[in-house]
């Protein structure tokens, strides 16, 4: 676990500063007085940060130091789960988000919390709850969706695809 | 100041701000009770609201929150042996063993006591502290506010999680997303879409970063159990109790108060430190962890004796000790006020509305905790599988109702994912926020002072201040490294 982490410390600032700052962080062609210019502070935290990682590397290698750079916080709570499980529960999250946000473009926003909450209340376990849970997930961004659009006057996106069907 | 105070006074006394507060209060009692909900959770969750607030009244509201939910973690420490928030960790020792005595009700009563003590003596600590400190602090210039903040980093950094270099990992990885967006002269940094230009909100990445992983955790660990709480019980706290355990309070309450007020110390750490001396200086020490009194007295008294001093660097300084006050230093600017030596001068009179209200909180906190004592113990039996989505739910349109921007909500649930990649990794959070709140300061302190000196790098390093805070990083960097050397070794 503490080599991985090293490495992907490492790769990700040296991701950052020899990818991500030439090409997203130009130099102007004028600097006025004796200002550094915008790139000299992300440059000095990314290689700040790409030592630590080589760091975080080094230290790994060694039997005495590799508790310093490896406390391993995931692996006490992992229990006996298989990773594949773990994984595929992860990935069934990250894809409920991201279907979330396509739903608002074309449910609005309203529906498409409802039918995220339902799906979150599946994969935490609670579903087995079936009448609460369904209570909950349409009762709650119901009451939320009242309560901002009426007090606080927010205009939530009505989505593309219900507007096109005329509801 | 009496005559500022008492035009405060006046000021903080409608029943609209009393109504505020109290629901801060509840609300912080609520959510510290429940397992997994933590302080943090619950002032960044009232952060989208306080947009629509009056600046005074949404501050108290975020502090209330942190008084309430700092004490709302000791009831499910005590009644289920799952402390609510980390700083309650210490509670559990004592409050449990004396709920499993069927005593539930004196714990309670003695960590509500111990906590408005606590509380109290922070709030008064803190009118009589800041002011001062922002006075010496108006003679600092860029490179003592620059290596202030290195030295704040470094504290966080070193005490958020079990490793030193983590902690400096997760703050360079905060420094650099708050590069995203237009530099203090007009550049743009990181600018991969439209919406990027404008930066990256504090609202929506410390929610995702702190609500979203926790929602994460439980659908992919599924570690759901609750534990049937137990009854309240015997309920007093008699008077010979109260006796025994006032020198711990006053003292937990003291430590409580120094320690809240170095930045990147924190509840917890308070609460230990001030149940060790407790446990070393008692007549009862033997009794200590079978359900002692005096023990929950100690770690209540400094948990919330932490409260208000971690407002001394932030109002004095403008340095947030921890994640909390950072989240206040969001609030803060959302209404246009920053904290530090001139807030003092600009607004003098804010701030000592701000302190009044502290203290009123501080009698609401006893009132609240003593009229929904009994409801406690449903509150702890909240199953997170139920309430970390909901909790989305309110994050999502929360977020959403203050930019009217699904980019908001987009970043939300992106630094989620990230926030969770970082639990993984065992990254510590804390530090990531404080660095991303304090980048664009630290940024703009370290060009001005590289301008003022023609870019000579030793203008950090050339006057007392500067060094002292340069030494005081050192020194808390070499302090942590042997003991976690020693700890690897042991």
């Amino acid at each position: 676990m503490g080599i991985t982490r090293g490495v992907m410390v490492t790769v990700l600032f040296g991701i950052v500063l020899f990818v991500m700052i030439p090409i997203y962080v130009p130099r102007p062609s004028f600097i006025p007085g004796f200002a550094p210019p915008p790139d000299m502070w992300p440059r000095v935290v990314s290689i700040l940060g790409m030592v630590l990682g080589l760091l975080l590397l080094g230290l790994s290698l060694s039997k005495t130091t590799e508790a310093i750079a490896d406390p391993d916080a995931a692996s006490e709570i992992r229990g006996d789960t298989p990773l594949g499980t773990l994984l595929v529960r992860f990935g069934f999250a990250v894809l409920a988000f991201a279907v979330f946000v396509v739903a608002v473009e074309l449910l609005g926003f309203l529906l498409a919390c409802i039918l995220l909450l339902g799906a979150v209340l599946v994969l935490t376990g609670y579903w087995r709850h079936k009448w609460i849970s369904l209570s909950v997930a349409v009762a709650l961004p119901l009451l939320l969706y009242l309560f901002f659009s009426s007090a606080l006057n927010t205009r939530f996106p009505a989505g593309t695809l219900l507007r096109a069907l005329g509801l | 100041m009496l005559n500022d105070l008492l035009i405060a006074f006046q000021a903080v006394a409608t029943i609209e701000n009393f109504l505020i507060m109290a629901a801060g209060i509840w609300g912080g009692v609520i959510i510290g009770a429940i397992p997994g909900m933590t302080g943090t959770m619950a002032v960044t969750l009232a952060l989208p609201f306080t947009f629509y607030m009056q600046p005074i009244p949404s501050i108290l509201l975020l502090v209330a929150l942190y008084k309430g939910s700092t004490y709302g973690g000791s009831v499910s420490a005590i009644l289920i042996k799952t402390p609510g928030t980390a700083s309650a960790a210490c509670t559990t020792l004592d409050g449990y063993p004396l709920a499993r005595q069927g005593k539930a009700g004196k714990a309670l009563n003695m960590a509500l006591y111990s906590s408005c003590t606590g509380d109290f003596i922070s709030n008064i600590s803190l009118i009589f502290i800041a002011a001062p400190l922002a006075l010496l602090a108006l003679r600092i210039g860029p490179p003592e506010y620059f290596m202030l903040m290195v030295f704040a980093l470094t504290m966080v950094s070193g005490v958020s999680g079990r490793s030193l270099i983590l902690g400096l990992v997760s703050a360079c990885l905060g420094l650099l997303l708050a590069t995203v967006g237009e530099d203090m002269y007009g550049s743009f940094r990181f600018d991969l879409t439209m919406d990027m230009r404008g930066g990256l909100a504090v609202a929506p990445v410390l929610i995702g970063l702190f609500a979203i992983p926790e929602l994460l955790k439980i659908v992919v660990f599924r570690n759901t159990d609750t534990q049937k709480a137990m009854q309240l019980g015997d309920n007093r706290v008699t008077r010979e109790e109260f006796r025994r355990s006032l020198k711990s309070m006053l003292k937990g309450s003291m430590i409580g108060v120094i320690m809240g007020a170095i930045p990147g110390i924190g509840p917890s750490a308070a609460a230990f430190s001030s149940y060790g001396e407790a446990q070393r200086s008692s007549k009862n020490g033997e009794n200590f962890g079978k359900g002692e009194v005096e023990g929950i007295a100690a770690s209540e008294s400094a948990n919330n004796g932490c409260c208000g001093s971690t407002m001394i660097p932030l109002l004095a300084l403008g340095v947030p000790g921890d994640v909390i006050t950072g989240v206040m230093l969001g609030a803060f600017m959302i209404h246009g006020m920053t904290p530090g030596p001139m807030l003092f001068e600009t607004n003098l009179h804010e701030v000592y509305m701000l302190f009044i209200g502290m203290l009123f909180s501080s009698v609401l906190l006893f009132g609240a905790g003593k009229a929904t004592m009994r409801f406690f113990s449903h509150i702890s039996r909240i199953p997170p599988g139920l309430m970390a989505p909901i909790v989305l739910i309110l994050c999502l349109f929360g977020i959403f109702s203050i930019s009217n921007s699904m980019y908001d909500v987009i970043v939300l649930l992106a630094m989620g994912v990230f926030g969770f990649f970082m639990f993984l990794l065992a990254i510590p959070a804390a530090p990531f926020l404080i660095a991303f709140i304090l980048g664009p300061m630290l940024e703009e302190n370290l060009r001005r002072a590289l301008a003022i000196s023609r870019g000579d790098p030793s203008i950090l390093i050339s006057s007392p201040i500067t060094w002292l805070f340069a030494s005081l990083a050192v020194f808390a960097i070499v302090i942590t490294i042997r003991q976690q050397l020693k700890k690897a070794k042991s």
